[in-house]
């Protein structure tokens, strides 16, 4: 799949605790079960594995791609192929995390790209809330 | 959205002939037997298959037309799609940001909890 067909999803967040603190829901499993999932296996090191179940039994498969104590985090997106869970194969997307201290708040930025929901639009007609919702993805143009 | 729907889309789109063929009934309607003119080295049944996916899964419309079938993108599917992934993280990150906080500040939760008891208490009086 080309960058032109994926759909970039970003999100912002400002959480009053430092980033070490939330820093620590990403890579301890026990803090990443307080927000997502009800078990999670994390080995928070580059090529670690970052495997997340779900309360309804699916079950995120990841790996930790880039680690920046503190400050980044990247890690691969996907699901194992249940019934119910969302058709992105494991590891297939990318999901990066960025904390920003600011006084006594963390700006955390999520960025998850490569989701195959997105055939990019050049014109931007008619496809205004569409954008609202969403960044476009980076790149070249639409490969007609 | 309905999550199986979601799904539904996020399968359909997950094939490079179904993305070609909704990149080309992105800016009008085309009948079928032109569709399948696009991709000379699929067969006409397999072109048909790809149409009925991507119908089923609400990202194309499709209406008869004398003995032909038109079809055309359907603007709100994929939307639909791309907003559940956004919601899905959202309603996630609230709940890292709660727990985050509650880590940070321990004695905030005690204290929310105390008045909530004392408010209990108010309603009660």
């Amino acid at each position: 799949m080309t960058n032109s067909d994926s759909t970039v999803v970003e999100q912002t967040v400002r959480i009053n605790a430092r980033p070490e603190t939330v820093w620590r829901y990403w890579t301890d499993p026990s803090r990443m079960c307080d927000w997502w999932g009800a078990a999670a296996e994390l080995d928070p090191r580059p090529g670690g594995t970052c495997v997340v179940e779900m309360d309804h039994g699916g079950v995120m498969r990841g790996e930790y791609v880039e680690l920046v104590p503190h400050e980044r985090i990247v890690f691969s997106f996907g699901w194992d192929p249940t019934e119910g869970a969302p058709a992105i194969a494991p590891c297939s997307t990318l999901v990066e995390i960025t904390l920003t201290p600011e006084g006594d708040d963390t700006i955390l930025a999520l960025r998850h790209t490569g989701l195959p929901i997105g055939v990019r639009d050049e014109h931007h007609g008619g496809w205004g809330h569409f954008l609202a919702i969403l960044a476009t993805a980076a790149g070249g143009a639409v490969d007609d | 959205m309905p999550e199986e729907l979601m799904d539904e889309s996020l399968r359909a789109v997950a094939d490079p002939t179904r993305r070609a063929i909704l990149r080309l009934v992105r800016d009008g309607e085309l009948p079928a037997g032109e569709i399948a003119m696009h991709f000379p080295s699929i067969s006409r049944p397999a072109v048909s298959q790809h149409l009925r996916v991507l119908t089923d899964a609400g990202l194309v419309d499709v209406r008869p037309q004398g003995n032909r079938r038109l079809y055309r993108w359907r603007r709100e599917g994929l939307r639909d799609a791309a907003a559940f992934v956004d919601e899905l993280w959202s309603d996630r990150l609230a709940r890292l940001k709660a727990a985050a906080e509650r880590e940070e500040w321990p004695e905030r939760g005690r204290a929310a909890r105390a008045h909530e008891r004392s408010s209990k208490k108010e309603r009660r009086r």
